[in-house]
């Protein structure tokens, strides 16, 4: 067989173009960037910009509601992938304008690398969305991974970001192990990695159970890490803590709308035959994460390590949503409740968002308003602001008619719907006692002195761009339906189960 | 047990060995090249399922060049052992038992059917060459995630760089190309002075 | 346009305008707030206007609006039910809200407060228009709510007031009480119907009559479902529309503004209640049990808050009370199925009501805010325009025959003598009594302050004349009228509204009770069972007219009980005015009691506020120095001891996050492989 011989067919790339648009563009801002002057960098941050808009735009081009495999079914183009993605991209374009500031303050960081390994994690992030193969799961979050081991480290002079940045990577590694582990010992019981594959086997049932069952515990280990739950969350308090605010604010919202996409992919589509064992799995570490998250998170008085511990109750309640799915091999509830957990991450993300934005916009050169002391008085400072985070602090709580409220409910009615009620009772208890430390934020604003009087100071997008965010959790908590339908479309155009 | 069995298990032997003294070894280089020892063990096992290119990788890239870089970095560094050992016996009773717990249930599960199994599926070995049918399979059923790959080493590369690469401002480290052009002027600056009352030399030294 | 889009023109109108004087309250002109609130709430009552020509018309509306969310088999929705009972409602409360605030423009003309307020009542207006035109309990309860917040941010108008932060406390805590009651029993409904939405509801009903909840286990006692949601939902009206035992509110919520006291509590929130139960009709229906007690609540409050009307002194609170006695009698409507009677006599007394209390407010104005109606006497010749509209409001209060209250509450006194519910007959003696309890405090009121002697303008006022009677009332002290001074008319402003509300005092029960009780206008909105409960039926077959009615009405025992109120009050207080101090000193004990106001408020603060009290004294005895020193006030021990653990769980070193990641995996693993599959 000579090469000509060789069967080569080029695989359809239109599915993918918006992966092949970012990554182009990222290597076209890196060459950019070396002949930059500037050292605010505001050609590569307006490139970066622009590109996020173009993938949108390309995204958006491309949206059907249409499941479509390309790669040899390694990567799959669907609408979950479309919604995802554009949601990837808003954050994006957020979270560098929030940014923006903050790292022109700091040269270590506003580099050009900065964003364009923004762009490159972004693109590992796109790659996990549209995953229908372990493999390409594990190169994205590979890809993700290592993007944000060098932007937590990239500011070198600082100590606990580089401690930051070392026990990420670490920790980050075990991880991977794990998740690779678990993903050999599937493929060793199934003798397949792709994802429709998977679940056509297991479906025939000619798998040895306990081995598959030892590959998933691996397998849920290593998610479970890039989710940021009970008992693999240690990581989530320093890193959020150590890295720059501005990669911290990264870290804590874009990757878990990814995470959330991997998740769903590999054990709601390709190991459903499994789920009583990985729903077990999941109400446990969600229970814990709910307990644990929001009872340290009392005891803290750093406001990015309060985000943290706050994140991780976040996460364990996501997870509530997701494992309830089936119940008894019914999976009439699939829908509701997955499409519940979509809703909730994606609320997440938003007031997350909001939240890290507020410390940014507080943050000036050689000064990090980090303390929830900081934020004392902020209604006098300024009450528009005040106003803003008291809306996202209440949303994060769960108070009536803001939007966080409804993704709770959601979540809970989900649960309830699946008869586990001391579940949904746990949930709220735990919420309340939540609830505390969000309220004491809004409490230290109101009706504390501030320690120091001086107004606020931030460039107009910056307080355009909360005021906006802001809002949108008291207006999504008006009109949270139409997105609501959006992820209940989602779901049910994307997953294999309703095909 | 035929020849190919015996090899296989003496190879494994040695990787399981090999391997342990990694992680137990006292000097860090030896452990380093007890890490040598297991990446060879282990290109011998690939080789015994004649997946001979891989096993040459391993061998060429790992043993001739990461762990060479390794070695030099394990030498430059001063690592004080004792530190990094201290607790080392408070930790093991617990470590230990979970450790022997982990093995025990992953023992116990792929103990029983898991190798009749993988009888079973063994590939059809390739008839062509090794080195062709990986490139064959690369480049057309795993040309993506190969590509995503690549993206990886590409940030690798990028995030290597912007974390070490660009010139610190406060870096004593010398440039040789200017160190050459240096001119005799450059070093020596002859400053004719006109002879002065001792009163008078103090407020002018600085000059 | 049809009647969605009306409907949703009459919500929106007064939230628009409220929105803008409001959000913008610190930046606009006074003319701008008005103007911006006053357009809101009249469009909304020309809405309402053409919502009920084409609900005459026989049209109806029941849907949803706007989704909110759906989510599971749950749907929050924002929906409307625009029918009869509906758009009556509506026409009352847009036509006083729009009175209000005319009225206001007048009566806050010095208040700093002048946008908020006119964002506030509009923002009322708003509320009470959701709670009244839902078509399911979450909006229902959205709006019982809301109104209940501005009631409560209104009766603390004057917020630098201590007393009127009392009084918005006390508002506040007592409608807890009841909206837990009306909450469970929402709940309830959600639990046994599997719905919210009133239609769904009712077409259910059949098939849970004679379902059961068991109560400490199956055997021991049992209640129907349909008797514990309907005595929970009362319960929420029995605090919203201030039935005894949770009536203490209403007084003290005369610390508001009076224009509050006429719009929120005596037209439209505190009969939020008695509308309630009329459109839950189909439930009530089915329970004799509730019924019974609906009627007894009522029969008390109409008697005994009556009787505290006459001792009061306070203008307002005289009003105030004669409003709780008139909630008794549409409560006791409500409970013999007189469904219509009630919401009829809530459609007159909200009119006449008003416009007593916004004649009060004149009164207050031409006074210089001292509210002590034994300071007042002779205005008529002063005030003639409030002279006259307080008259025809006093008059249509007592049930003058030919004035609206007359066809309302003789309705309601028949619908009782007919009805055979237990409870019934008590009800009826107490109504009687109470015709005369209120034609005398309503003409005491009226002669103490619009004829007789001169007696504002003393120098001696303030002093000592005035026995600090009631703590509360006994604010501005240094206001009143200066010596010498003469009272005078208050603007137009203030008189238009009066006007305007006398007409539909003096008329609309001639107008309206052909066609509102016998003429079939509620008969799809309200379902009432004729067999079981004939009192309406018979009520019909004695009605030829309502010439005919007021006829009759000058030889029934009502008419002749009012007069006789009347005149005694003219022979105490303007024969004889030496007469009621010796009385009142001859009466001692009974005195006291009704200064006491039966001891509600006493007790209320002993065993409640005191217990309450009594309760967090013990915890902060008992668990302050045992728990919160190592809490909250020795924080730094539970800060330590969280500390502590966090930092054995988060120590900062990689390995024990590695090693805690291990183990974790290991429980996993064994959870799943052995626990999970045993």
């Amino acid at each position: 067989m000579t090469l000509a011989e060789m069967p080569f067919i080029l695989p359809d790339l239109r599915p993918a173009s918006a992966e092949l648009f970012v990554l182009a563009m990222a290597c076209l801002i890196l060459f950019v960037d070396l002949f930059v002057k500037d050292t605010r960098r505001t050609a590569v941050f307006a490139l970066t910009q622009l590109t996020l808009v173009g993938a949108a735009v390309v995204t958006w081009a491309g949206t059907s509601g249409e499941v479509v495999y390309t790669f040899s079914n390694m990567y799959v183009h669907d609408f979950l992938a479309d919604m995802l993605k554009q949601l990837l991209y808003l954050t994006d374009i957020i979270v560098l304008f929030y940014a923006r500031a903050y790292v022109v303050d700091r040269p270590l960081l506003g580099r050009g690398e900065f964003y364009t390994l923004t762009l490159f994690a972004t693109l590992g992030m796109m790659v996990m969305i549209s995953a229908n193969h372990f493999i390409t799961i594990f190169l994205g979050v590979e890809l993700l991974s290592l993007s944000l081991y060098a932007m937590v480290a990239l500011n070198r002079d600082s100590a606990t970001a580089a401690e930051a940045a070392m026990k990420y990577l670490v920790l980050g590694a075990l991880a991977s192990g794990l998740m690779l582990y678990g993903m050999s010992m599937i493929y060793g019981a199934v003798g397949s990695l792709e994802i429709g594959e998977v679940a056509e086997r297991l479906q025939a049932g000619v798998a040895n159970h306990s081995i598959l069952v030892l590959g998933l515990v691996f397998l849920v280990a290593g998610l479970a890490f890039k989710l940021g739950v009970v008992p693999f969350h240690m990581w989530i308090p320093d890193v959020y803590h150590g890295a720059p605010t501005a990669v911290g604010l990264f870290i804590g919202t874009a990757p878990k709308l990814a995470a959330f996409a991997i998740v769903l992919r590999i054990l709601a589509n390709g190991l459903l035959t499994l789920s009583y064992d990985w729903q077990m799995m999941l109400l446990i570490m969600a229970v814990l994460s709910i307990v644990l998250g929001n009872v340290a998170a009392i005891a803290q008085h750093n406001f990015k390590r309060m985000l943290a511990y706050s994140a991780i109750a976040h996460m364990g309640f996501m997870l509530l949503g997701l494992a309830v799915g089936v119940v008894g091999g019914d999976a009439r509830f699939t829908l509701n409740a997955y499409s519940s957990a979509l809703f909730y991450v994606v609320i997440y993300v938003l007031s997350s968002a909001g939240a890290f934005g507020m410390i940014l916009l507080m943050a000036r050169a050689g000064f990090e308003a980090e303390d929830l002391d900081d934020y004392k008085g902020l209604n006098r400072r300024n009450p528009w602001f005040a106003a803003m985070l008291m809306m996202l602090m209440l949303s994060m709580a769960g108070i009536p008619f803001f939007v966080g409220f409804f993704a709770k409910f959601a979540v809970l009615q989900a649960v309830v719907a699946s008869g586990q009620i001391w579940l949904a009772v746990v949930a709220v208890i735990f919420s309340l006692i939540g609830a505390f430390y969000y309220l004491r934020v809004v409490k230290l604003m109101y009706f504390d002195a501030p320690a120091d009087p001086t107004p606020i100071q931030a460039p107009l997008e910056v307080k355009a761009l909360i005021s906006a965010n802001g809002l949108a959790v008291a207006l999504l908590g008006l009109f949270p339906d139409t997105l609501m339908w959006f992820c209940l479309l989602a779901i049910r155009l994307s997953l294999s189960v309703f095909a | 047990m035929d020849f190919k069995s015996v090899v296989f298990y003496l190879f494994s032997a040695v990787l399981v060995f090999a391997s342990l003294r990694v992680i137990t070894a006292r000097n860090p280089v030896r452990a380093v090249l007890y890490l040598v020892l297991a990446f060879v063990s282990g290109g011998g096992i690939w080789m015994l399922l004649e997946a001979e290119f891989l096993a040459i990788t391993l061998v060429l890239v790992y043993v001739g060049a990461v762990m060479v870089l390794f070695l030099f970095v394990v030498m430059l560094l001063d690592i004080n052992l004792d530190r990094l050992r201290e607790g080392f016996w408070s930790y093991l009773p617990l470590g230990a038992t979970v450790g022997a717990l982990m093995a025990l249930e992953m023992g116990v599960v792929i103990g029983g059917s898991y190798f009749d199994l993988f009888e079973n599926r063994v590939p059809a070995l390739v008839t062509d060459s090794n080195v062709k049918e990986i490139g064959r399979l690369i480049y057309t059923d795993y040309v993506y995630p190969f590509e995503v790959a690549s993206v990886i080493l590409l940030v690798g590369i990028v995030a290597a760089i912007a974390l070490t690469g660009r010139q610190r401002r406060q870096t004593k480290a010398m440039d040789p190309a200017q160190q050459v052009l240096v001119k005799a002027s450059d070093r020596v600056r002859l400053v004719s002075m006109p002879s002065e009352k001792l009163e008078d030399s103090v407020p002018q030294a600085g000059e | 346009m049809d009647l969605k889009s009306l409907s949703l023109v009459a919500v929106f109108a007064p939230l628009a305008g409220a929105l803008v004087a409001g959000l913008f309250c610190r930046v606009i002109a006074r003319s701008v707030a008005h103007t911006a609130a006053i357009a809101g709430v009249a469009t909304a009552f020309v809405a309402a206007l053409l919502a009920f020509r084409e609900v005459a018309g026989g049209a109806r509306f029941n849907g949803t609006v706007y989704q909110w969310l759906t989510t599971g088999d749950y749907a929050f929705e924002v929906g409307f039910l625009i029918d009869p009972l509906t758009v009556s409602m509506m026409l009352v409360v847009t036509f006083v809200s729009l009175m209000v605030h005319i009225y206001t423009i007048g009566y806050m003309r010095d208040d700093p407060g002048y946008n908020r307020f006119f964002s506030y009542i509009s923002l009322f207006t708003f509320s009470m228009l959701m709670l009244v035109m839902s078509n399911n309990f979450m909006q229902l309860f959205f709006g019982w709510e809301a109104v209940g917040l501005v009631s409560y941010l209104l009766i603390g108008f004057w917020y630098t007031r201590p007393t009127a932060i009392f009084a918005n406390l006390k508002a506040f805590l007592v409608n807890r009480v009841g909206d837990f009651g009306f909450l469970l029993g929402i709940g309830l409904v959600l639990a046994y119907f599997g719905t919210l939405d009133y239609a769904a509801v009712f077409a259910r009903v059949p098939a849970l009559v004679g379902e059961t909840i068991p109560l400490f286990g199956a055997d021991v006692a049992a209640v129907s479902v349909i008797t514990a949601i309907c005595i929970l939902l009362f319960i929420g009206a029995m605090g919203k529309s201030a039935q005894v035992p949770l009536h203490v509110w209403l007084p003290d919520s005369m610390e508001g503004p009076t224009p509050i006291s006429a719009l929120i509590h005596a037209a439209t929130m505190v009969t939020a209640g008695i509308f309630m139960v009329a459109r839950m009709s189909p439930l009530f229906e089915l329970s004799d049990t509730a019924l019974s007690f609906i009627v007894i609540i009522g029969a008390i409050t109409a008697l005994f808050m009556g009787f505290l009307g006459i001792i009061q002194n306070d203008i307002k609170r005289v009003v105030a009370y004669s409003t709780l006695s008139q909630l008794g009698y549409m409560t006791v409507a409500l409970g013999v199925s007189a469904y219509p009677v009630a919401i009829f006599h809530l459609t007159t007394h909200a009119f006449f009501k008003a416009l007593l209390f916004l004649a009060a407010g004149s009164v207050i104005m031409a006074m210089h805010h001292d509210q002590d109606i034994r300071r007042m006497g002779g205005l008529a010749r002063y005030l003639p325009v409030t002279w006259i509209t307080s008259l025809i409001g006093s008059l249509a209060l007592i049930g003058t025959p030919l004035f609206a209250g007359f066809y309302s509450k003789d309705s309601i006194i028949e619908a009782v003598e007919a009805s055979s519910i237990p409870g019934a007959g008590l009800a009826y003696g107490a109504l009687l009594i109470g015709v005369f309890v209120t034609a005398f405090y309503s003409f005491r009121m009226f002669f103490l302050v619009f004829h007789g002697k001169e007696r504002f303008g003393a120098a001696s006022h303030g002093a000592g004349g005035h026995a600090a009677h009631d703590e509360h009332a006994s604010h501005d002290e240094h206001q009143g009228l200066p010596p010498g001074e003469k009272p005078h008319e208050s603007p137009w402003v203030v008189t238009l509204p009066l006007i305007l509300l006398a007409i539909p005092s003096l008329l609309i029960g001639y107008v309206a009770i052909e066609p509102m009780l016998f003429g079939g206008w509620f008969a799809d909105a309200i379902l009432i069972d004729e067999v079981a409960h004939p009192g309406m039926r018979e009520l019909a077959e004695h009605f030829h007219g309502a010439a005919a009615m007021a006829l009759h009405g000058l030889s029934s025992a009502p008419f002749w009980l009012a007069s006789s109120g009347v005149a005694l009050a003219w022979f105490l207080y303007l024969r004889r005015p030496d007469l009621p101090a010796v009385w009142q000193a001859r009466l001692g004990p009974l005195n006291t009691v009704l200064e006491n106001k039966y001891y509600f408020d006493r007790f209320y603060e002993t065993v409640f506020a005191g217990g309450a009290r009594l309760l967090g004294r013990g915890f902060w005895q008992g668990g302050d120095v045992r728990v919160i020193d190592g809490f909250i006030n020795g924080s730094a021990r539970f800060v330590g001891w969280a500390a502590a653990v966090l930092r054995f769980l988060q120590s900062g070193r990689i390995y024990h996050y590695a090693f805690t990641m291990i183990f974790g995996l290991l429980v996993l693993m064994t959870l799943t492989l052995w626990v999970g599959r045993a």
